[in-house]
């Protein structure tokens, strides 16, 4: 039995709902904010997700970004050695998409040299009248960038979990094979 | 001369940050460098040893993997207070082979140290063994 610890960086551009989902996942799906109120900095929330047929958890703390450029700086500074990474855009906002790029390039700047897992998500599948980014070439573009993808609604509580039960397996996989190749050595 | 960091001599982890049950930090003190203890994630890390009353130490080897930087602190008191710095080292990185890094300390006295690992080439570090030369104080 082993409870691992894992830094889970939360960006995206702002308004596309990272706070609405890390709080519905903080919350199990009990608490959606329908103002907006605007993270100004970061946010830090945990929570112990259990990985499934073991007797072992992963504690993700996850940094809750601003959006907004004017915090990028402040933001950057508790970046330092991520492990993982959630990357979010509204599937009503081409633009919110097309900023992704960017957003990964900054996390993957402060991991030194080391493998960073990550997600792409894309929020607000209720406007599916309104949608802009068809799934396959987000999907298609995560793929290319070595992520995994997901769709959620944190206003339907739909999904809203699956982002974070995938980081927190990715990364209890990560130290598996670690833990393999250290016992080769020894 | 004695290997003071032996759980056979007498030495205890009395703190770890981490603990993975199958991999527990007393693997560190257990004379073999096949068993280790393993960072679960996140940095800083840190284990304390303790030995039995206070060594004159000599030379402190410490055996790791994926370590990249490390502080090492002194405690010359029997209740592991009042840490002071003793040594602030960047490792290099070794791939597909254990981390063998020597601190000659010229006979410094203490009864615990403080190993703080506070950055990582990877995002799990291992600690195989920490041997600890000196001659203990107390039968003087
Ligand atoms: N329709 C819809 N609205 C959502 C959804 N998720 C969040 N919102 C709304 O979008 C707005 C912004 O949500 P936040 O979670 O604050 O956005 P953010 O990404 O944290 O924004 P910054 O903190 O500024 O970076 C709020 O009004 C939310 O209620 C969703 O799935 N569907
Ligand atoms: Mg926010």
């Amino acid at each position: 039995m082993v409870k691992l610890r894992a830094k889970c960086i939360l960006v995206g551009d702002a308004a596309v709902g990272k706070s609405a989902l890390s709080q519905m996942f903080r919350s199990d799906g009990s608490h959606f904010q329908k103002n907006y109120s605007m993270t100004a900095g970061v946010e830090v929330l945990t929570r112990t997700v259990h990985i499934p047929d073991t007797s072992d958890g992963v504690e993700l703390f996850i940094f809750d970004s601003a959006g907004k450029g004017v915090f990028l700086e402040a933001c950057e500074k508790l970046w330092e050695q991520p492990a993982v990474l959630c990357l979010v855009y509204d599937i009503s906002s081409e633009q919110s998409f097309q900023n992704c790029g960017q957003w990964l390039e900054r996390v993957r700047g402060h991991s030194q040299g080391q493998h960073v897992p990550g997600v792409l998500v894309g929020n607000k599948t209720d406007l599916a009248a309104r949608r802009e980014v068809e799934s396959g070439l987000a999907q298609e573009w995560a793929e290319s960038q070595g992520l995994e993808y997901c769709e959620t609604s944190a206003k339907e509580v739909e999904n809203c979990e699956a982002p974070f039960l995938i980081l927190a397996q990715v990364f209890h996989q990560l130290y598996q094979d670690r833990l393999q190749a250290i016992q080769a050595l020894a | 001369m004695i290997d003071a960091a032996l759980s056979s001599s007498g030495a205890q982890v009395v703190l770890a940050t981490s603990s993975d049950e199958n991999y527990p930090p007393e693997n560190i003190i257990d004379g073999s460098t096949e068993t280790f203890w393993i960072s679960t994630g996140m940095f800083p890390q840190e284990f304390i040893i303790r030995f039995s009353g206070t060594q004159k130490i000599r030379l402190v080897t410490i055996q790791s993997y994926n370590v990249k930087n490390l502080k090492i602190q002194k405690s010359t008191f029997s209740d592991a207070t009042d840490f002071e710095g003793i040594i602030d080292k960047e490792f290099e990185h070794t791939e597909g082979q254990l981390q063998s890094n020597d601190f000659a300390l010229n006979g410094t006295r203490a009864t615990h140290l403080r190993f703080i690992i506070t950055s990582g080439f990877d995002h799990f570090v291992s600690v195989h063994r920490v041997m600890v030369e000196g001659s203990s104080e107390s039968n003087l």
